[in-house]
């Protein structure tokens, strides 16, 4: 509540355009030290009309957002991204807001006013914290580049200004989050700015810039398993959509690794898998879920067998097996039944397992074994939102 | 941006395309019996609906009061095994789940949730009670589901009835906005489900 409160005076005063009190030079007493003493910047300001027309346009739209259903609240998660966002960029990362939005598709975007935007598709899908800075930090430069001023500038140039600024009409209009999105579609040779100088920033806080490439190997790799699973030819050169103006992955793997290069190896450099894990752990869940019900079984199946490279946990048995019945052919029911098992019988394993398991078995012919699997979820979990069907379906009285 | 004027011209386009099936809303009379979504299951509502042009697939069609944002109803008249709830239109990039007719009561709320989340690109929604129900007279279910359209951010909730006939699914929807919608015009939706035949 607090946060809100605070977020929006900040709108507020980015509205009237009111000048924020610079942060003041370091008192006496710092300066008493042998540290020497950090003179920070004022936060960023729009400078000319145009820009402060884009910022209240975008302060608008940021006000809807703030309020939306799917902004995902869970401090912990918000206080950790926004941790790793001010390692990477420092001090200026006051002048944005981070907003981490239920959605599970890949992708995160930046608005000029500093209106940020990380969906959990991609939080599902960056394997370490490396790999979420380099995301923030690619966001960030567009913000610290001005790169939507120089967009709209270039247009107005080309007498194509009304037509730009009409589209802020439609934003109210469309609303949809993606569409937002879709207005700021940066230049390539901005995207690739973006890219190029999110390596550096990484590099210097500490992370290991090798990761950067590896977010669209694993990208191309994904978009190879969706298609292989559904018999269609992969899209992972097709640069419609989302990334439409962004440059082939192909290209930016090349373009990131050689990125990568101009930074000497060092034992330093932290990838950060076991914060990242720890940070995402209460969230995997419900992420996942959103995952498998995309219907995408061979996008779905590459993500979860990544993240089982240590070793398959009960979870993630779990998510294998909601994902094999979900597809529900009868070599999957059976696949899934194994699945199943193995995260109901392990220790800690989620008590959906045994729904899961009695209903694959049920669907497979076994009716005495699905029937006692099912009447083992039910009594693990009594208040379960489906019971009364459940009981029905393990033979009770209902 | 040049994808934001082609989506807004579409937009137009396709408006202005559909405008007339869009625009063929058809009466249907109170208390007389009419057979729904081109299949043999029949209803008699209590009170007159307005029937919508369009389908939202082949064996489905849809019913409303006050307009299909603010009450629907929709049959689903006999979905086939391996056949997907409605419409695929985008086959190749974001393909619907399909029906089999193994499948069980949860199995079929799980089906639609995941056709919905697909088909309306959200996150947001939940099955949230499962159990036992006649349908038409035959062992059948009920589930009730809650969900969030993105980027439009109302609150719906949703009951669907059905049951599994012959290794086709039949199913009645009906969902509105939790706000006033879903009260004012589940009685009359619910009048329609409890008259349903075979």
């Amino acid at each position: 509540m607090m946060r809100r409160l605070a977020l929006g005076a900040a709108a507020m005063s980015m509205m009237i355009g009111e000048i924020a009190p610079a942060q003041t030079v370091s008192s006496p007493v710092i300066a008493a030290t042998a540290e020497p003493a950090v003179i920070a910047a004022p936060p960023y300001q729009p400078q000319d009309k145009d820009e402060r027309g884009l910022w209240m346009q975008m302060d608008e739209q940021e006000r809807q957002l703030r309020n939306s259903n799917f902004v995902i609240r869970d401090q912990a998660l918000n206080d950790y991204v926004r941790g790793v966002f001010c390692r990477v960029v420092g001090p200026r990362c006051s002048e944005i807001r981070v907003y981490v939005i239920r959605t599970a598709y890949f992708n995160a975007n930046i608005a000029p006013n500093g209106m940020m935007q990380i969906w959990s598709g991609l939080l599902l899908r960056t394997r370490n914290e490396a790999q979420l800075a380099a995301v923030l930090a690619h966001e960030y430069v567009h913000y610290q580049n001005h790169h939507s001023l120089m967009l709209f500038r270039e247009a107005r140039g080309r007498a194509a200004g009304a037509a730009w600024l009409s589209m802020f009409g439609l934003v109210g209009a469309l609303l949809a989050i993606g569409q937002i999105s879709a207005i700021f579609q940066f230049s390539r040779a901005q995207e690739a700015d973006a890219d190029a100088e999110s390596v550096g920033l990484i590099a210097r806080a500490g992370y290991d810039p090798r990761e950067v490439p590896k977010i669209w190997e694993q990208f191309r790799a994904e978009a190879d398993a969706t298609a292989a699973a559904r018999g269609t030819k992969s899209r992972k050169d097709k640069n419609g959509g989302l990334f439409a103006s962004h440059p082939p992955t192909a290209e930016r793997v090349t373009a990131l690794t050689a990125e990568a290069k101009k930074f000497s190896l060092s034992d330093k450099w932290q990838t950060g898998d076991a914060p990242y894990r720890a940070a995402l752990e209460a969230s995997w869940s419900s992420f996942i879920d959103d995952q498998v019900k995309l219907n995408d079984f061979g996008g779905t199946e590459f993500l979860i067998a990544y993240l089982a490279r240590d070793g398959w946990t009960p979870n993630l048995n779990y998510a294998r097996g909601e994902l094999y019945r979900a597809r529900g052919r009868p070599d999957d029911l059976k696949a899934a039944t194994g699945f199943y098992r193995d995260a109901a019988n392990a220790s800690g394993g989620p008590v959906e397992a045994w729904r899961g398991l009695g209903l694959s078995l049920l669907r497979t012919g076994d009716q005495p074994g699905g029937q006692a699997a099912l009447k083992t979820y039910l009594e693990r979990k009594p208040d379960a939102s489906d019971k009364s069907m459940i009981a029905m379906l393990a033979g009770g009285t209902q | 941006m040049k994808r934001m004027t082609k989506l807004a011209l579409m937009g137009i386009a396709i408006g202005l395309a559909t405008a007339p099936a869009l625009a063929g809303y058809k009466l249907v009379p109170k208390g007389v019996p009419i057979a729904v979504a081109k299949s043999t299951l029949m209803v008699t509502p209590s009170t007159d609906w307005n029937r919508l042009g369009a389908r939202p697939g082949r064996n489905a069609e849809s019913w409303t009061l006050d307009g299909l944002t603010l009450d629907d109803l929709t049959f689903y008249g006999g979905i086939a095994n391996d056949t997907t709830l409605f419409r695929d239109s985008k086959k190749k990039t974001e393909p619907l789940p399909r029906f089999s007719s193994t499948m069980l009561a949860p199995d079929i709320a799980q089906l639609f949730e995941s056709s919905y989340r697909v088909s309306i690109g959200t996150s947001l929604m939940s099955i949230d009670s499962v159990e036992p129900a006649t349908f038409a007279g035959r062992p059948g279910f009920h589930f009730s589901y809650t969900f969030v359209i993105q980027g439009e951010e109302v609150k719906r909730k949703g009951e669907a009835t059905g049951a599994v006939i012959g290794g086709k699914l039949y199913l009645i929807t009906f969902e509105a906005p939790v706000i006033h919608y879903f009260d004012a015009t589940h009685g009359a939706a619910k009048s329609v489900v409890d008259s349903a035949k075979i």
